[in-house]
């Protein structure tokens, strides 16, 4: 050790500064290493973000049928003069709908008067909106919850009910109607 | 082994360039990597990681480290905008009384402080808005407007444009001569009957406000910071990062501090304009020699005389120089600061870039670079100007300006009264030619660029597309193959072998605030588009400038224009590029050529002249070419002088590739750009601000350093 630090002393300027050049990249080195065992996520990542790609693949598929079909409402049921979805549409569009506008939640509202009173109450709030499709019922549920407080009690509501028709505009679909009876 | 004792230097920066590409080749690209998830900052993504500091959740894409750090200064723009928004409306509620309401209202203290301050700005720019285009505010805010119904005479009419021309033409005389006052007065006119009149009043009184200000501010912080050096230590960082901040960064917090308009343009241009006068007081009052400090102490001054009649009129030149500086700063404010709302040239210049309406763009362009002009050289008239002694003149030799004056007063009074009889059914043109009712090239520029377009669009086209595809492109996917830890070693390292530890640890700690924040992948965008502008301005620099150098006459010509460009607000130099490229990366990139080479050609040019002339004859004696003397001796000499010039190169390349987001880009500047429009965006705004201002100190450190020591080893320190 003793004779290390002798030829420390006895090396030449550009030799010193030359080692302080590599000391530098080491420290940083392990800077890093440390750092990655921290925080790095590699192979997770990587399965993490091919479920994600392959989701907006599908959703991409998705977007491309709601462009072909016509703008306007589209019903899931007979009897009216409206564009009649087939089974299979039924089931994609309900899968690419994300969007329950006001006109939905505010039918949905009528029949339920408690969902009504907080969505009043708390100036037209919407915590949470779901369209969903159900494998076993072959149907589509749409539902929100709203949340307030009424005369000083905290309260949660939350409406669901199936999804019979959507609008299309073109670029997207959304929830027309949410049977909640 | 010989070559390595002989060359050690060059042995360790291949070493460190070898460490560089082994990183670069060792780490691969996460497969993961995508440039665009960079936009998908503060985005919820499931499958994004998150950490929550200070009560802040910052969510992030967790590559591995060695590729890209996580962004650990992420809650750092979150904490900024939570303190702002707790500062304006939850801090110190105190009662103040309102005079609208004649009642006290409860209101936070920084809330009010700064209502009071926008209040008092808005006043002053009304005032001087009033003077120049008449208006009734400033009576009002006196009286009531019940009164001024009462008296409708009461209102300021303003003063009509022949007025203001003719004045400035005096101003300018007594300042420059008769060769100012003839560029005075015909600015004046071409203003006028350009129908640019009462946007280029509402711009001067923004300036005739944030100017004066600015230089009161700066003038008094420097010399607090000469007399305490506590002063300039708490001072100097700040001045630094102000030197190397993007302007549009400051706009995102002030908007949310002092709201939207004239008042806030005016705040900014301060915040902006007041650090170059702090250092050119400092540096004005550090160049007194001391014999005349003593010259002064032992005449008996007081500190407050020894301050106010020997130092301060000692520096007066490099205190003027300051103001010229302040001057120029609120020019290219003018425009920057119509983005958030300030009225003027500045608002119809983006008005019409943003209809790309490049005839009318231009118009509003000229106008302001007619004005930066006339007042840079006024300014600097000023600054040069020896101090007139009367003793032997009469009254008449004395105020022969001011009795001038009058007498055009009167004048133009009858002028405009004349013309509000002679103009009875239209405009008054005596007074002032309303706006987009003068005369417009605007159609005949928009049909040159249309005709541009048409006749060379096919090699425009193929330059572009060069361009973009064979050289951006790779140069951009270069930057960003770049892993964190190849770039962090690569320029810590260079701080190392320039200027030792202490260097490496600067650059190191200005680098790593950059790899944590969450704009890493952004700054090396905006770090590749400025090293593009940079190269190319500093080859066209140091060539131009060299060439120029041969020659005397050429020399002075090369420093006017090189004068005359850099008053030119920054944003003027988008209007050419875009009617030649359109709206594209290559605009940016030219714009940034161009802006940039100015302080390349002069520094080369005054880092040449810096040669001492017994030099030159020693060389000539000694039986040098022409040639060998410029490689042998004045390159050399001259090369720390053109270092700190590629410094300045890099902070206007830096400014300019900021600017450049207006028009395209996808660097930190789009993001600056994006946070003006963001409620939230002063936290982010400031944050990216700091970034760009840290990537110019990094090279503002390496180069300054080197600088030193290469004076020193040269002897001319």
């Amino acid at each position: 050790m003793e004779a290390f630090k002798n030829s420390l002393k006895t090396s030449s300027e550009p030799v010193k500064q030359f080692g302080g050049l590599v000391g530098i990249i080491i420290i940083i080195f392990l800077t890093f290493f440390v750092l990655n065992n921290i925080f790095g996520e590699g192979d997770e990542l990587v399965a993490k973000m091919k479920i994600e790609e392959e989701r907006i693949a599908e959703e991409r598929k998705l977007n491309k049928l709601i462009s072909s079909l016509p703008s306007g409402v589209l019903v899931s049921f007979d009897g009216t003069d409206n564009f009649k979805l087939s089974d299979e549409l039924y089931e994609a569009v309900c899968k690419a709908t994300k969007l329950i506008p006001q006109r939905a939640i505010m039918g949905a509202n009528f029949l339920n008067f408690r969902a009504h009173e907080i969505y009043t109450i708390n100036g037209n709030k919407i915590d949470e909106t779901f369209v969903k499709w159900d494998d076993e019922k072959n149907k589509c549920f749409a539902g929100f919850v709203v949340s307030g407080n009424n005369v000083g009690v905290d309260e949660t509501v939350k409406v669901s009910g199936e999804a019979l028709s959507f609008l299309s505009t073109g670029i997207d679909t959304r929830v027309y109607f949410i049977k909640n009876f | 082994m010989e070559l390595l004792k002989k060359y050690p230097k060059l042995f360790q920066w291949l070493f460190l360039l070898a460490v560089f590409f082994a990183l670069c080749f060792a780490i691969d690209v996460p497969e993961t990597y995508k440039f665009i998830r960079g936009q998908a900052e503060f985005v919820k993504d499931p499958n994004q990681s998150a950490f929550v500091f200070l009560g802040k959740e910052v969510r992030y894409y967790a590559f591995d480290v060695f590729w890209r750090l996580p962004p650990l200064l992420g809650w750092l723009p979150i904490w900024i905008n939570d303190s702002l928004f707790f500062l304006m409306n939850d801090w110190m509620p105190m009662e103040f009384w309102n005079e609208d309401t004649q009642e006290y209202k409860t209101r936070p203290l920084v809330l009010q402080i700064t209502r009071n301050l926008t209040a008092f700005m808005t006043f002053l720019i009304e005032l001087i808005r009033e003077i120049l285009l008449g208006g009734l505010e400033t009576i009002v805010a006196f009286t009531s407007w019940d009164w001024i119904d009462a008296n409708p005479w009461a209102e300021l009419p303003g003063l009509p444009w022949t007025i203001v021309a003719a004045g400035s033409a005096i101003l300018a005389y007594k300042l420059g001569g008769k060769g100012l006052a003839l560029y005075a007065l015909l600015s004046m006119t071409y203003i006028s009957i350009f129908g640019q009149w009462k946007p280029s009043m509402q711009t001067l009184s923004f300036i005739l406000v944030a100017a004066p200000l600015s230089f009161i501010f700066g003038l008094g912080l420097g010399v607090a910071a000469y007399k305490s050096k506590r002063v300039e230590k708490a001072l100097y960082p700040i001045l630094l990062v102000m030197q190397t901040m993007p302007q549009y960064a400051v706009l995102v917090p002030a908007l949310v501090l002092f709201g939207v308009g004239d008042h806030a343009a005016v705040i900014i241009t301060m915040i902006v304009a007041v650090p170059p006068m702090i250092l050119l007081t400092l540096l004005g009052l550090r160049a007194v020699p001391p014999e005349v400090i003593e010259a002064g102490r032992m005449s008996g001054c007081s500190n407050w005389q020894l301050m106010s009649k020997v130092l301060i009129p000692t520096a007066r030149r490099d205190i003027l120089i300051g103001v010229n500086q302040v001057i120029m700063v609120c020019f290219s404010m003018a425009v920057i600061s119509a983005f958030i709302g300030a009225k003027g040239l500045g608002f119809n210049l983006l008005l019409a870039l943003n209809q790309l309406n490049i005839g009318l763009a231009l118009e509003a362009g000229l106008c302001i670079s007619l004005i930066a002009i006339l007042l840079d050289k006024m300014s600097l008239a000023w600054a040069n100007k020896q101090v007139d002694y009367f003793g032997n003149l009469n009254f008449f030799q004395r105020n022969k300006n001011s009795l001038f004056f009058g007498v055009i007063v009167i004048v133009g009074i009858l002028l405009a009264y004349f013309g509000s009889i002679y103009f009875k059914d239209g405009y008054n043109y005596l007074f002032e030619v309303p706006h987009n009712k003068g005369i417009s090239t605007a159609d005949f520029w928009n049909k040159g660029v249309d005709w541009i377009f048409d006749t060379f669009f096919v090699y425009i086209k193929a330059f572009n597309t060069w361009l973009i595809v064979d050289v951006l492109q790779p140069m951009r996917a270069l930057y960003l193959r770049m892993p964190a830890i190849a770039t962090l070693v690569l320029v810590v390292g260079a701080g190392y072998l320039i200027g030792g530890v202490r260097s490496a640890s600067v650059v190191c700690g200005l680098t790593l605030f950059i790899a944590f924040s969450p704009w890493w992948d952004r700054a090396l965008v905006t770090t590749y588009m400025a090293t593009f502008g940079v190269l190319v301005s500093c080859t066209i620099g140091f060539t131009v400038g060299t060439l120029c150098f041969q020659n005397k006459h050429s020399t002075n010509f090369m420093l006017n224009v090189c004068d005359i460009f850099q008053t030119f607000p920054s944003f003027v130099y988008l209007i050419p590029v875009m009617m030649l490229f359109g709206i594209t990366d290559t605009s940016v990139l030219i714009a940034v050529i161009v802006y940039a080479t100015i302080p390349a050609t002069r520094y080369t040019i005054e880092g040449l002249r810096s040669v001492p002339a017994g030099l030159h004859d020693a060389a000539t004696m000694s039986g040098v070419t022409k040639f060998q003397r410029l490689f042998k001796i004045e390159f050399p000499l001259a090369f720390p002088h053109m270092m700190l010039g590629l410094n300045q190169t890099i902070v206007f390349a830096l400014f300019m590739v900021i600017i450049g987001a207006f028009i395209g880009t996808e660097d930190l500047g789009q993001y600056i750009l994006k946070a003006l429009s963001d409620k939230k965006g002063a936290g982010i705004g400031l944050t990216l601000g700091i970034c760009v201002a840290f990537i110019g100190l990094i090279f503002d450190n390496l180069i300054r350093t080197w600088v030193g020591q290469r004076k020193k080893h040269l002897g001319i320190d």
